[in-house]
Formats: structure tokens, sequence, C-alpha cells
């Protein structure tokens, strides 16, 4: 493979004039004709690790740079499904409910993620106020998802959450992510819905699957928007 | 046809391109035989001058010949060739730890023609730093002709300077240490097998074409216990004369910066008196080295009273020629002062003891003369080599040492500098490798900087900033003006850390009122040292680099670890 002096500064992660320097005060293996360096990358190498210099191939550095591509809300959303009128007194039996009913993940990873949900409400409640909860396990679950999931789940009757602002709950979105980075990402996404009150009165009119998909589609536009 | 055109870059070759050690071997036998002729060509030039003034020394008027060529001399170096004045192994040292090693090809014999005027007629000065700086400038000028690296150039000066000093005292072995121990710094094995070889090459051209003769042979001497013990005594006082040759030699020199007098003017005043003193004492003038010889033999029939004179007036010569401007080495004078200094000592050794039989005075003269060349040089080995072998005297090896050891350590108290070094640190010039000066000189701040910031304008809201800040990776924002582009100021997020959980501020406040506009800015030919020095005297993370008004970039301490340590690494690093 051929190497120019700007890859091999970018392999070593330095400037091209350090290189450049490097050339001239005869530090690096790379000898300069009348048109151009000349020099063997296995040679480079070798004085690369002579010196414990890091020497990195590009693809390499791609590779470590590669950002997970963020999720959007309404694809999560529709995996997870939307639930109508489930029932529950409190908050076990609502998440028991909600779980069991919940169109992904095997019996054995929703029992996991029936006591991760409980775990983490014991800590503090998921209650974000206005009447909305987002319970969701506090780590990925074991059996890693390959995609975030969103469950929304209208529930028959408010139920007493200990949200926030000790309003009761009467809807909850159980958030699943495969990491931290997507959990973080997709609760930012959600919050800037919620903060919209005509959204949340959306809401209490427990709508059908295909107008509330089609209000957050018209938010993830507004939040794109804002993000470029 | 190839080969024909490639045949200047030998360093292309793939033979020499993995490893170079072959290709500077052989291109260090040139360098060595040529510097090696260098010295030879001012040895006789030296020899043929003293010839023709030999018949006019009992002439009154004679003591205006010193200062004819010192005059003569300075208007060599100033008005033909565009010299600087003095002996030049500074400005080898220097070019050596900061341009690579690259010397201007007059330099290589420049110094050789001024040096003649001023020593052949009769200045106190040594022929040894001329042949040094020609050596180097020789090994400069055939790696330019070679194209090769900065790394490959400065062995070459080395091997020039080595081959200079083997040639002209036959001295193999004194070349090579001074070459290592004086000019480069730094012993690695890239370096001293070329240098080596040099060596090896300039003595065998001296002995060609000189003959193979120790210049100052001796009896053998007899030591004693007793003149190991009295050696130390030997070395205070070396050391006591070197520290006043050095102060003597500034003070002569601040004197002379004080006159207002053109340069050749002031050489011609300094040679003048030098010549003044050689009506009576004839012994201080030239570079003495036959007085050497006289000494070492021990047939300077001389009293105490007159030995010590002359030891007086030998380094006031010196003073006086180098000082006031005159070109030469200090190498020689340093031997003459340092026999007449040994000489001196043994006759209080035979006045105070007379009964203990000490060796003869010729083993003292030599051992004064490792002790003023270590005590000037502060270059121990240099000093212990140079004797052993211009004297052939190998059993006097241990007092040689203790004298050495001693006079450089008790110099080293007294003036920290070294004679060739002391302008140079005086500069901040003494850039030796592997060390934080030379790191910091060679790195500049065009690779430091940092260019991922987002720049901001001084009319953006506080809000429309906060979206900036979202996307930003740094703390820091150049503000720039939304017209010229000038740099206006800087916004450092911890200096507005409380404004941005503020919603109230989000649209009343505009970022031309929360910049900082008193940022100390960087140009990207500033030097790194000074930049680091204002960094940590404002306690600065970063600073901006900014040309002509405007922004380029950030300069910040963690990249700068970075780079920091990667160059030390490459360049301390032993393997190679």
């Amino acid at each position: 493979m051929k190497m120019t002096i700007h890859e091999v500064a970018r392999c070593l992660n330095l400037h091209v004039s350090t290189i450049e320097r490097w050339i001239r005060q005869g530090k690096i293996p790379i000898q300069k004709t009348g048109n151009g360096y000349l020099f063997g990358e296995s040679a480079l190498k070798k004085w690369a690790a002579m010196y414990r210099l890091p020497f990195l191939i590009p693809e390499k550095v791609k590779s470590l740079g590669y950002e997970e591509k963020p999720e959007n809300l309404l694809s999560a959303m529709k995996r997870g499904g939307v639930l109508h009128d489930l029932k529950g007194d409190d908050v076990e039996t609502a998440l028991k409910f909600a779980v069991e009913n919940m169109p992904v993940l095997s019996k054995t990873s929703k029992k996991e993620l029936y006591q991760l949900l409980l775990e983490r409400e014991r800590l503090t409640s998921t209650g974000i106020g206005k009447g909305v909860a987002i319970p969701h396990p506090r780590d990925p679950l074991s059996d890693a998802l390959k995609s975030p999931v969103i469950s929304t789940c209208f529930l028959e009757k408010p139920i007493d959450f200990g949200a926030v602002d000790d309003r009761p709950v009467f809807v909850m979105f159980i958030l699943l992510s495969q990491s931290i980075k997507i959990h973080l990402h997709l609760l930012s996404r959600f919050s800037f819905c919620v903060r919209d009150n005509s959204f949340v009165e959306f809401l209490k009119t427990s709508p059908d699957e295909a107008a509330f998909f089609a209000k957050i589609a018209d938010f993830e536009k507004q939040l794109d928007r804002a993000d470029t | 046809m190839r080969i024909f055109q490639s045949w200047r870059y030998p360093a292309n070759w793939t033979i020499f391109r993995l490893d170079d050690r072959l290709l500077l071997i052989l291109v260090a036998i040139i360098v060595g035989s040529c510097s090696g002729l260098a010295s030879v060509v001012l040895n006789r030039l030296l020899m043929v001058m003293f010839n023709w003034f030999h018949d006019l020394r009992h002439y009154w008027w004679i003591f205006v010949l010193p200062a004819i060529g010192a005059a003569l001399s300075s208007l060599f170096l100033e008005k033909v060739v565009k010299e600087g004045a003095g002996h030049g192994v500074p400005e080898v040292i220097y070019s050596v730890s900061r341009y690579g090693g690259l010397l201007r090809f007059r330099s290589s014999f420049s110094r050789l023609i001024s040096s003649a005027l001023t020593i052949g007629s009769g200045g106190s000065a040594g022929p040894e730093a001329p042949v040094v700086i020609s050596g180097a400038a020789i090994g400069s000028n055939i790696a330019k002709y070679f194209s090769l690296n900065d790394r490959q150039r400065i062995t070459l000066v080395g091997c020039g300077a080595a081959g200079a000093i083997s040639s002209i005292f036959n001295a193999p072995i004194a070349g090579m240490v001074f070459a290592i121990e004086v000019i480069i710094g730094e012993w690695k094995s890239v370096n001293i097998v070329p240098i080596a070889i040099a060596s090896v090459a300039g003595t065998e051209i001296s002995r060609i074409l000189q003959g193979n003769q120790i210049p100052f042979s001796h009896r053998l001497f007899n030591i004693s216990h007793m003149d190991i013990l009295a050696c130390v005594g030997l070395a205070v006082l070396t050391a006591a004369a070197s520290i006043l040759l050095t102060r003597l030699l500034r003070f002569m020199d601040k004197i002379s910066k004080k006159l207002p007098a053109p340069l050749w003017i002031r050489a011609a005043i300094g040679g003048c008196a030098v010549g003044l003193i050689g009506l009576f004492l004839p012994e201080v003038l030239g570079k003495g080295y036959h007085e050497v010889q006289t000494m070492i033999e021990g047939a300077f029939s001389q009293g105490l009273a007159i030995v010590g004179l002359v030891t007086i007036a030998k380094i006031v010569a010196t003073a006086l020629t180098l000082g006031w401007g005159g070109s030469g080495g200090i190498f020689a004078p340093c031997l003459v002062i340092g026999c007449l200094a040994g000489l001196t000592y043994h006759h209080c050794l035979a006045l105070l003891w007379p009964s203990v039989s000490w060796v003869n005075e010729g083993c003292f003269a030599l051992l004064g003369m490792a002790g003023l060349i270590s005590g000037m040089l502060q270059a121990p080995l240099t000093g212990i080599f140079l004797i052993v072998e211009i004297t052939g005297g190998y059993e006097v090896i241990l007092p040689l040492i203790i004298v050495s050891a001693i006079s450089t350590t008790l110099c080293h108290y007294i003036e920290p500098a070294a004679y060739y070094m002391k302008e140079l640190v005086e500069y901040g010039h003494l850039l030796r490798p592997g060390t934080d000066a030379r790191v910091l000189s060679d790195l500049n701040v065009s690779e430091l900087i940092e260019k991922d910031c987002i720049a901001v304008t001084q009319n953006m809201l506080l809000r429309d900033f906060i979206s900036i800040v979202k996307k930003s990776h740094r703390n820091y924002f150049p503000v720039e003006d939304e017209e010229t582009g000038h740099f206006m100021g800087i916004i450092h997020l911890d200096d507005i850390r409380q404004y941005l959980f503020n919603p109230v501020m989000y649209d009343t406040v505009f970022l031309g009122q929360i910049m900082n506009t008193r940022v100390e800015v960087v140009d990207p030919d500033d030097d790194l040292a000074d930049v680091i020095r204002k960094m940590d005297a404002n306690r600065l993370f970063s600073m901006p680099v900014v040309i002509n008004n405007r922004f380029i970039g950030l300069i910040s301490k963690g990249n700068l670890l970075d780079q920091y340590r990667r160059e030390l690494m490459v360049q301390t690093s032993q393997s190679v």
C-alpha cells in the first residue's frame, strides 16, 4: 500500500509539519527526494514501535471514532407498540400488566425487566410530572436489545406513582435501550415533547396509534430542525 | 544514467536508506581527511610566518607586529568575510543545537586566515579553535552537498571538529572526546563511531604530511605517592589560574566594547599591548609550543619569581589578544599557562620542602596543562586524553585524572559555565539534546495549533450561543467581528458557566458583553519557551493563536504535553 506523509501524520496522530521537521532532522526513517518522500511502511512501523509511538492505520482510527447512529423516538415507539386501557391499581400491578403485554421480549427477559423496573422505582419514582411516567431499568437488560424500544401504555385509570408533582400518572412510557448513551439521547428527545403542555393534553385523550405516531413524527421534525 | 544523477543523494540509495551508519562512516573519512588537511595548512602557515618574523625579533619596533596582525585579522573577519570576531566554537555549538549544524562555507577558511595573522604575528592565542570551526564547517558543507539530514549533518560537524583536533595535536582520542564532550554533548554510538573514524582519518593525514611525532615528548617520570598528594595543590592552583584567565578575558572584552573605536583599532590596541609585554618576556608571544616543550623537558631554567611573572604575563597577554578582538583559540595558551603554573608550583614545593625528592618539574608542567584545559573547558575527559596523547605519558595518568577532576570541579563551583558555553548560557542558547530547552526549541507553535474551535460573533445572543456549546468539543470560543473577521476576544466556558443556567439572560445578553477581550495571544512564529512562560505567569491553560488579527486556532497545555512527550521520546531514545 502506498502512503503519503499526510497519512503517516494521521497514523501517528501528529501534525504534518512535525513529520516534515522530523524528516529534516533525521528523526524518522523517511528520506526526502527531489519530488517526494521515500519510505517503507514496515520500517516505519518498526521505528514507531522502537520509540513506543502509537501507530494506527487510518481505517482503525476511523472505526474508533465511528459513532452509533442515533435512534429516534418514532421507530422505538413503533417497535414498543401502544397499549390502551391498561389495568392496575398501583405501580406494581400497572408495571406487571404493562410488561406482560409488551409486544417484544421473551418470557424470561420480561421477568427480569419487571424486577429491574421495580428496583428502579424504589430508588426514585420515574413519574416526571404532568401525569407522565417513564419506567426504565437503571442498567441495560442482560440480553442486549439490538435497538431501543419504547412501549406506550395508557392506563385505565390514573394511579398514584409518587411522581415529583404528586399528580396521578395516566400514561407510562417504558423505555428500554441497549446503552446508556442511547437511553440519554431518547430521554432528552422525549422530555422535549413532554415539556409541551398541549402534547400532555393530547395524551390525556388516549389517542389511537396512528394519531399518536403522527404527533410524535411532528415533534421529531422540530427536534431535527433545532439540531441542525 | 540514473546512477550518475543519484550519486549526490547517497542517503536515498537502498543500502543506506534503512541504516545510514555505513554511509556516515564513509563520509566521515572524507570529512576527517579534509579537516585534517585544513589544520596541516594552518600549521604550515604559522611555521612560515614564524620563520619570517623570527629574524626581526631583535628590533625595538617589533612590538607593533602583533598589533598589525590583530588589526589585519579583525579587518579581514569584519570586512572581507563578514564573520563575528572570537574563536567561533560557541557558534558551532549553537548551530549544532539549533540549526542542525548548518554552517557557512566561508567559515571553513575564514578563521584559518585570521588566526594565522593573529598568531603568526605574535598574538597570544591558539590555532585549535580556528581549525575546529574550519573542520566543523567543512563537515557541515559536505553534508549539505550530499543532501543529508540534520542528524547526519550534526554527526559530520562533530567529525570535522574531531578530525581537526586529532590532526593538529596528532591525538585521535582527544579529538574524538573533544567533539563528543564539547561540540555534540551526546554520547551515542551513532555519533561516536563516525567521529572515531574521522579522528583516525585526520590523524593519518597529519602523519603522512608532517610525520608521526608526539608534540611534547618527555623523559620517563618516576611518580611517588607524595607527588600524587601534591597534585591536589596543583589542581587548586590551575583552577585559580583558569578562573583568573576567564575573568580577565571577560573583563578585557567589556573594556574594549566600551571603547568608541572600530573593531580593528581595538584589536590593534590589544596586539600592541601584547607586543610590549613580549619585548620583555618573549615567552608570552605566539602559540608557545616551543616553550611548552622546553618546560616539559625540564630545561626551562628560570627561578620562581620569573616563572610566576611569566605565568601572570601569559594570562594577561592571552586576555589582551582574545578579549580585544584578536582571532584565535584558547587551547594553546591554556597549555602554556598550565605548564607555567605547574612549574611555579614545583618551584614553590621545592622551596617549602627542599628535603623531599619531588618528581621532575616537567611532570608538574604536564599536569598543569591538564588542569588548565579541564578547568577552562570544563571537559575533564578532553583534558585527560589530550595531555596523555600529546605527551605520550601514560605513566602520569593517575595524577592526571586527579588534577583534571579537581580542577574541573573547582572551576565549576566558581564559574558554572565553561569558557566555550558562557556566551551561549548567557543568551539561553545552550540547548543540549534531551533537555527541556532543546525540546521546546525544536517544537514550534504551528505544530501545536488545535483548529476545532467554533467561532462566534459578538452580536450573537446567549441563547444562540448555548446551542453552539451543545455541539462543540471545547471550552473556548473565539469571538470574531462579523464583517472583518478580526479576532475580538475569547469566551471561556468557566467564565460564563453561571449565566448558562439562567434562562432570563438568554435573550438579554450579547456575547460581546461577556467575552474576554484582554487575552494574551500567540503568534505562530513565537518562541515556544516564551509562550509557556506567558501561560505560566498568567495561569492559562490555553491561548489563542492569532495572525494579522485573525484567529487561527488554540494552543493548549494538554496538546503540548502530548507533543512534548513524543518529541522527548524521539530525541532521547538510546536505541538509535
